[in-house]
């Protein structure tokens, strides 16, 4: 089981994991990144969502 | 002195040093990576991709003050909110977040879309035509413009001033300072004329309306703001667009790639970005003496960030030279990151994607008719065009 989550400290709303896992982030009216709720414990960890956390240049998502 | 103390020393990121720049990177990044020039009355420069990525994480150390650029852009104040360190930062620059967001960019595609193909059908009634006169360069100018509220009657006078603030300014000062003047005293007047309705959902509108601490912006800010998204609006992306259309030329089997699975032109977007970023460094100073790699710093001087070289770092990059349009794990410094992050990554990201897809749909084939053009920049980009 993970746990996946945006640091809202590190977010600057880059929004490159909007892109690549549309259906897990979500972005508010400002444009800082969110999980949706059903993703935020995951058994595994699809490419998509790894493809994110790769591509975060501020390195806000964790999998832990 | 050695030629790496040469390259040191005489290091620069304007103008011809650009021509030759991916192997001065390469150099110093292996023989001091951490570096001072003697050009712009003295500069450290930070080459390793993680060096710069920590420094942009550490405002507190790093300061935006006076300028995020080196030379700064002759118009006598700092840029809002760019030139603006915490903790006013952040009040100026939430005033814009809301404009900026992927939503709000995807809003704009049709207009992108609508506004390429109009360019594309003038490109392509010529056999040899300027692809970054007629396109790369109108694309994002019409796009801003219309986003931002600068009456259409005004843009004929955009790109030369963009050309003498942002390219003349390290060969001759006083013309980017005329320059400079010309687009303070315009935006001036355009705000003075006040919102055009009320209710506008337009860039200048929105300032009008916006309030900061409870007040209404002053004059001098809401000039800082325009003069800001307009230097950082226009030339960025046409630059990004310029210099991928400037590959494409050059290696036909990409642009055959991208024809054939459109869906990979976002990826490799990126890619020319990382490889071709249009901001190749930006600038800080040093608030305290601080140590990077064995080199003092002392407080008050300027450290500049060079993310060309950041982006092709071989520590964080496999074949960092490369240029793979497929590439997925792609976390590059073009955007800059921490809390100056490049508000507008979101449009450009889209105009610039939205450029490529129509421009490979609307022109079957393209090749480079004067090889000696360089990659970088917003000048000319002369293609010969293949007839469908």
């Amino acid at each position: 089981m993970h746990a996946l989550r945006v640091d809202a400290d590190r977010c600057q709303g880059h929004a490159r994991c909007v892109v690549f896992a549309p259906d897990v982030f979500d972005s508010d009216d400002e444009g800082y990144a969110s999980v949706n709720p059903e993703f935020e414990r995951i058994e595994d960890v699809p490419d998509r969502i790894a493809a994110a956390v790769a591509n975060c240049p501020e390195r806000a998502i964790t999998l832990s | 002195m050695t030629d790496d103390q040469a390259a040191e020393t005489g290091f620069d990121f304007h103008g011809e040093a650009l021509d030759d720049i991916f192997s001065t990177y390469s150099r110093l990044r292996a023989a001091c990576p951490v570096g001072r020039s003697e050009k712009h009355d003295g500069f450290w420069f930070l080459t390793k991709n993680e060096d710069i990525f920590a420094a942009e994480q550490d405002h507190a150390t790093f300061s935006v003050a006076p300028s995020m650029l080196l030379p700064d852009l002759g118009a006598g104040f700092p840029m809002i909110p760019i030139d603006i360190d915490p903790p006013d930062h952040s009040s100026y620059r939430r005033i814009l977040l809301p404009l900026f967001t992927p939503k709000a960019a995807a809003r704009l595609e049709d207009g992108m879309r609508q506004t390429a193909r109009q360019l594309l059908r003038q490109l392509t009634e010529q056999e040899v035509a300027d692809a970054s006169a007629l396109y790369a360069r109108p694309m994002p100018s019409i796009v801003f413009s219309r986003l931002a509220g600068f009456p259409e009657k005004d843009w004929p006078k955009f790109d030369a001033w963009v050309d003498d603030i942002i390219y003349e300014r390290t060969g001759d000062l006083a013309r980017a300072q005329v320059a400079a003047r010309e687009v303070v005293d315009y935006f001036d007047d355009l705000l003075r004329a006040g919102p055009g309705e009320a209710d506008g959902h337009d860039l200048i509108s929105q300032l009008h309306r916006a309030r900061i601490d409870g007040r209404p912006l002053t004059q001098g800010e809401l000039i800082s703001y325009c003069y800001l998204l307009f230097v950082a609006g226009l030339d960025t992306t046409a630059w990004a667009i310029r210099s991928s259309l400037w590959h494409l030329a050059r290696h036909p089997e990409d642009a055959e790639r991208l024809r054939r699975e459109p869906g990979l032109i976002p990826v490799a977007a990126e890619e020319f970005l990382r490889t071709m970023s249009p901001v190749q460094a930006m600038a800080r100073t040093c608030r305290a003496d601080t140590e990077i790699r064995g080199r003092q710093i002392k407080a008050g001087d300027r450290v500049v960030l060079v993310f060309g070289a950041g982006n092709r770092d071989p520590d964080s990059y496999e074949s960092p030279d490369e240029i793979q349009i497929g590439r997925e794990a792609n976390r590059h410094l073009s955007f800059g990151a921490g809390i100056h992050r490049c508000l507008g990554s979101n449009l450009g990201r889209r105009e610039l994607v939205v450029a490529l897809e129509e421009f490979l749909c609307g022109v079957p084939g393209f090749s480079p008719a004067r090889p000696e053009e360089k990659w970088h920049g917003i000048g000319p980009l002369t293609l010969r065009l293949a007839r469908s």
